[in-house]
């Protein structure tokens, strides 16, 4: 039943998308209103075919329907309730239906956002494209990812339940969910972008319009990174965070395109400049989305997350083509009236910064996007075997993290148009003075190593900027009489909180990795070891049963106080034991222990040992930089109208809201 | 203020003094060789099996004196080319360390370019239209 009832879903979504964007298309042609209105209802019939689909998908996988493929592949039994629920993207069928609710649920909101002005055609033209990517997406699920494929041949008893990795820990029930808020979430705002385009209304309405849904969508994608950080720590127990791994570049790239434009906007928004610039990180942000999609889903780069050999990457690659060719188009078609009517008055100015920001984000996001793909490249040019890791992308990335560093300390300083150096002297002199005597005392308490003392210095820098322009901030609030949190909130100020976490994963990750220590002890029970200052007792080992694998724990003693158990799990149909390091986390250093090797005949067993200094800090920065995102999405002082600061500036009659009916741009 | 600062960083970056011991010196280069099993893990820092191998081996090897260079040519001629995690300087893998700093390059260059065209630009021509949107916008 799950199954006629997924197909039926899958194929109401499909058609629904495509029905809309029909309907759109010809009400656009014929001007008739009532059509674009009804075009508009469609996105709740592809939201409908998503939570169906999704609720059939997650019968099965409780009923345990084994007659479903997806089912017989990746549940079982034995498998906990919870991860039953995970099951559906812990791989790569399930991921895309995840994928498409999410987007599904996007859709629907927009279309509730803007009921008002649903015959506006920059509304219809966006709400085309975002039915387009849905089509896409549903039609993967038609055809190639079909999640509601059944088995050939007899239907199994029991499965092999997810991949070991993917049940080992809760956070695999926030990461994935969380990450495809982000990328999906970009669809808005690319929407709108293209509808930008489409319709010639290029002037910075839409970028208002779709203001908050890049804030949110950055916010989540943020998170989504943070925590798929700190899943890989709890669970990989390899004692690291961040690996450079295909998949994690993959979301971090567009992160870094997001990251550019939430900070050029701005210049846009106040200055008209940019335009080309902005729509080009737009469609980047989105089409790297579908391009790490391709990488990680397709199998061509090797990754753990590259769960299987699937035959969705040329449709996949297909999309990233289309979607780049048509952005291309546009931008193209509409170059003449996308120049900019502003200019640069003065390198050191607000504006400067953002540009210099931009080409250190761009060339980073190069640099992790050549590091990916330059294996396959280097094979397809002369078919050299080559690895790209993390010792390469930590040399080519660290310069431009400090230049990022020091511009987030400088940037939120610098007045628009053109600064005073008399100015810049007065905001920046105590922030530099509070970089300066960190690393002074840094050097003094033993610390060495240009580059960490580097990062703690301008970290320190340009956090004391933030703290500087809260402060303000915080100041002008009681001066206009309003409560002072007010003047934590807004786009500037939540920007300042988000720079504030920022500052403190930065020097999170510059600690830990210069300063890490790690060892691997052979104890047997009672025998003791130091490391880095802590010292560590194996007590023993107990084996537990557990319906769905077999624990081997070992009892360790840290620092004489409470005892952790890092453990082995042996998983009835994973042939390779699966290890999971217990932490004992600390706000100096974390303790990491990994059970290596279980006690041989005379009870020795091997106990991997990681000392990391300032772990706690980099889920601490990821919160701040959560909070910020939430601070700066929260209505500030209003502003509007905006006031273009000195120039000019052409049609701005679409930032108001239109009257139903009008509105055909400039 | 500089001066302290600078003063600071050339302490700090001095380091510890004396030639590094035997663990740097396997730490320092079993960080750049791949695990062969794992995906995208270093020697340094995987439990596998084989990553152990690697660091008896290189252990072996530089308790023997055998310098970083030498212990790298032999795990590349064992296991190839891609045991290295950065790709050497040289045939196709010059690409990936010259590409960026080309990138980054033309990127500043661009840049000084356009802020340098747009201050030689002189202000723009007010036209009589624009003088006289004013005169309204002041009066009213």
């Amino acid at each position: 039943m799950s199954a006629v009832l997924g197909t039926a879903a899958v194929t109401l979504g499909l058609v629904a998308a495509i029905l809309g964007m029909a309907t759109l298309a010809l009400g656009l042609r014929r001007g008739n209103p009532a059509m674009l209105r009804a075009g508009q209802r469609y996105t709740w019939l592809v939201l409908a075919g998503a939570v169906l689909a999704t609720a059939a998908m997650q019968f099965a996988l409780h009923s345990h329907n084994f007659s479903l493929k997806y089912v017989a592949d990746n549940g079982s039994r034995s498998t906990p309730v919870l991860y039953t629920v995970t099951t559906m993207w812990s791989a790569l069928e399930g991921s895309i239906l995840l994928w498409a609710l999410v987007l599904a649920g996007y859709l629907a909101v927009m279309a509730r956002h803007f009921r008002d002005r649903a015959t506006d055609p920059i509304v219809a033209w966006a709400t085309i494209f975002a039915l387009a990517v849905a089509a896409f997406f549903f039609g993967l699920m038609a055809g190639p990812a079909n999640p509601f494929r059944l088995v050939a041949g007899a239907i199994p008893l029991d499965g092999p339940g997810p991949n070991p990795l993917l049940q080992n820990h809760p956070l695999v029930a926030f990461h994935p969910p969380m990450l495809y808020l982000g990328y999906v979430g970009f669809t808005i705002p690319f929407a709108f972008g293209l509808a930008a385009l489409v319709t010639g209304r290029l002037g910075e309405g839409w970028l208002v319009e779709t203001r908050r849904w890049t804030l949110f969508a950055w916010g989540f994608l943020t998170i989504g990174i943070v925590l798929g950080a700190w899943w890989s720590y709890e669970v990989l127990g390899w004692g690291g965070y961040w690996a450079w791994d295909p998949v994690e570049n993959a979301s971090f790239l567009p992160w870094l395109t997001a990251t550019a434009y939430v900070h050029s906007v701005m210049v846009q928004e106040r200055r008209a400049m940019l335009r080309v610039w902005n729509l080009s990180l737009l469609v980047a942000t989105f089409s790297l989305t579908i391009l790490g999609t391709f990488l990680t889903r397709s199998g061509v780069l090797d990754s753990v997350h590259a769960f299987t050999e699937s035959p969705i990457g040329p449709a996949i690659l297909g999309f990233f083509a289309l979607v780049v060719t048509v952005s291309i188009a546009l931008v193209g078609c509409r170059g003449d009236t996308l120049r900019s009517p502003g200019s640069i008055d003065a390198p050191v100015s607000r504006e400067g910064a953002f540009l210099a920001n931009n080409v250190a984000f761009a060339a980073f996001a190069f640099v992790v996007l050549l590091g990916t793909v330059f294996p396959l490249l280097a094979e397809a040019i002369n078919g050299d075997q080559l690895s790209v890791g993390a010792p390469y992308f930590n040399r080519m990335t660290a310069p431009i993290g400090f230049t990022l560093l020091f511009l987030m300390a400088v940037a939120p300083a610098l007045p628009w148009r053109k600064a005073a150096t008399e100015t810049l002297h007065r905001r920046l002199l105590w922030p530099a003075w509070a970089g300066t005597l960190t690393v002074v005392i840094c050097v003094a308490s033993g610390l060495r190593g240009l580059s960490p003392l580097l990062a703690f210095g301008l970290g320190a820098f340009a956090g004391a900027a933030a703290l500087r322009q809260l402060g303000l901030s915080v100041r002008g609030a009681r001066r206009a009489a309003q409560p002072l949190w007010r003047g934590l909130f807004g786009r500037a100020n939540g920007g300042m909180v988000v720079h504030i976490g920022v500052v403190v994963v930065a020097v999170a990750f510059a600690a830990s990795s210069a300063y890490s220590h790690r060892a691997q002890f052979r104890l047997g029970p009672g025998e003791s070891s130091t490391l880095a200052g802590h010292s560590v007792t194996y007590l023993g080992t107990t084996t537990v049963e557990h319906p769905n694998k077999t624990t081997t724990q070992a009892r360790i003693r840290v620092d004489g106080g409470k005892v952790y158990e890092p453990s082995l799990h042996q998983f009835p149909f994973g042939s390779q034991a699966i290890g999971s390091p217990s932490v004992k986390t600390g706000a100096r250093a974390d303790v990491y222990l990994t059970l290596v090797v279980p006690p041989d005949a005379a009870g020795v067993a091997v106990i991997g040992v990681n000392v990391q200094p300032l772990i706690a800090w980099l889920w601490t920065g990821g919160t701040i930089m959560g909070f910020g995102t939430f601070l700066a999405a929260w209505p500030g002082r209003r502003r509007r109208p905006q006031a273009p600061e000195g120039e000019p500036v052409v049609s701005r009659d679409e930032v108001a809201p239109q009257p139903a009916g009008v509105g055909v741009g400039s | 203020m500089g001066l302290v600062l600078v003063t600071a960083l050339a302490i700090g970056s001095q380091g510890r003094s004396g030639p590094p011991t035997e663990d740097q010196r396997v730490r320092r280069i079993t960080s750049v060789i791949r695990c062969p099993t794992c995906s995208g893990l270093s020697a340094d820092q995987s439990d596998a099996p084989a990553a152990m191998s690697i660091r008896d081996e290189v252990r072996r090897r530089v308790q023997e004196g055998e310098t970083d260079g030498q212990i790298k040519g032999y795990l590349v001629g064992r296991f190839g080319g891609d045991i290295l995690l950065q790709p050497e300087a040289e045939g196709v893998g010059v690409l990936v360390w010259a590409l960026p700093l080309l990138g980054v390059g033309g990127a500043v260059a661009g840049l000084a370019l356009v802020l340098r065209r747009s201050r030689v630009r002189p202000g723009r021509q007010v036209s009589d239209a624009d003088r006289a949107l004013v005169e309204k916008a002041l009066r009213s």
